[in-house]
């Protein structure tokens, strides 16, 4: 798009992008002009007040959450790179690619760290799920309407119909930034699970309550 | 006018790690100083996805999306740029993407007369600056009305007028964000102008 003149003029003008020459020029040009010198004059005052009244930054909801799971996906990222490397050995943790200790691990995974908060309307919504078996890929879907949460994991070998999986309702947390731990809390105040974070930046379970 | 090269709040206060330590120390692989990064970028970022998204629950999920493509791409930033700018330039990309999506699908969020607001819970605007009691007297609702404004502009000339006026970007570093030429950004510059001022006039003209 290619602009007039007069309109390059007139930006440059208010944004102090003209020498003071060029500026005194400018002005003593549209001196002549009373409305165009209005008009400007218009916008200088709009973009002061754009300067006042919008802020340059908002304060992100669940700040220290929104940290924590960018942290979440750059290991995952990483354990997914290393994952798709050629190997010669079995690592130390291949135990956890036997099919019954794969399910496992999932579902305590799922069981423990479901990461459920109330929305502003009356469902739930997931914020986080954390599967510490690599070959598992857990998705999470929330329907409002039917009010219902389907946890899907993909790459998990079957499971018996008679288990059940239950989540976490977590009504808020408080982070301890001393001894880098996370605490999440019940509706009535009881404490479900304490979390830290191990060397690789991975969630870690230190304490949960009995019924996770 | 901000007339340096680097935005003022981009600038390392007393104490803080300058953007470029901290992105050497990323390129090394430390995830602690993305970490910051994050935290000092994270209320900026999110506040462009939300104002070109007008959505603060997708806002937020871009805006993470934004600072994970940043990390990827982390071993190709250059000092040349600006972290800031460089950031900047993939969260637009980044909304500009789903924008894209978007309209494919059919939800005309493009369109100009889209007013629509989508809070997230416990979501707060930060003030830019402390006001006058004076000047608090119909503040809201001034603010009210320029968010409204804004919002019936064009993503292109929403994004123009933000970059200049708010983050006090120069026109080659709005041109570098939005991957555009100068000229198109005075352009839409003017034109933003122009249309606030049309939805705005007898709002601010009266502010005193």
């Amino acid at each position: 798009m290619k602009t007039s003149p007069d309109e390059t003029q007139i930006v440059r003008w208010l944004d102090g992008e003209m020498d003071a020459a060029e500026s005194a020029a400018f002005e003593k040009e549209v001196a002549a002009h009373p409305e165009r010198r209005a008009e400007m004059e218009s916008m200088k005052k709009l973009g002061a007040t754009l300067r006042a009244s919008v802020p340059a930054s908002r304060e992100v909801p669940h700040a220290d959450f929104f940290n924590s799971q960018i942290q979440v996906r750059i290991a995952q990222e990483e354990m997914d790179a290393e994952r798709s490397r050629p190997r010669s050995k079995a690592g130390v943790f291949s135990w956890l690619r036997i099919p019954m200790f794969a399910t496992a691990a999932a579902l305590i995974a799922i069981a423990g760290l479901l990461w459920m908060q109330r929305g502003s309307g009356s469902g739930s919504v997931i914020l986080s799920s954390y599967v510490p078996n690599p070959g598992v890929q857990a998705r999470t879907f929330h329907d409002d309407e039917a009010n219902a949460t389907v946890i899907i994991l993909d790459g998990l070998a079957e499971y018996p119909a008679d288990k059940s999986i239950a989540g976490h309702r977590v009504h808020h947390s408080e982070t301890d930034t001393a001894v880098a731990t996370t605490t999440l809390f019940s509706e009535d105040g009881g404490v479900l699970l304490v979390l830290a974070k191990d060397a690789r930046n991975q969630p870690r379970v230190l304490s949960h309550s009995p019924r996770g | 006018m901000q007339q340096s090269d680097m935005p003022p709040s981009t600038a390392p206060s007393d104490g803080e790690v300058p953007d470029l330590e901290l992105v050497k120390r990323c390129q090394a692989g430390d995830t602690r100083a993305f970490d910051a990064l994050v935290t000092k970028y994270r209320g900026r970022v999110y506040c462009m996805t939300y104002h070109l998204i007008q959505n603060e629950t997708e806002a937020w999920d871009l805006a993470q999306e934004a600072f994970i493509k940043a990390w990827r791409g982390i071993g190709s930033f250059k000092s040349d740029a600006t972290f800031f700018t460089w950031l900047y330039r993939i969260t637009h990309n980044v909304c500009y993407d789903w924008l894209r999506k978007k309209k494919i699908q059919g939800d005309g969020e493009f369109d100009d007369s889209r007013t629509e607001h989508v809070a997230a819970a416990g979501a707060e605007a930060v003030p830019r600056a402390v006001r006058s009691p004076s000047e608090q007297i119909g503040g809201a609702e001034l603010k009210a009305r320029i968010d409204e404004a804004i919002a019936r502009l064009s993503p292109d000339h929403r994004q123009a007028i933000l970059l200049k006026e708010i983050e006090g970007l120069r026109y080659h570093e709005i041109a570098e964000v939005m991957q555009t030429s100068i000229g198109t950004v005075m352009s839409r510059l003017f034109y933003a102008r122009k249309k606030l001022q049309e939805l705005l006039k007898d709002t601010y003209e009266n502010v005193t």
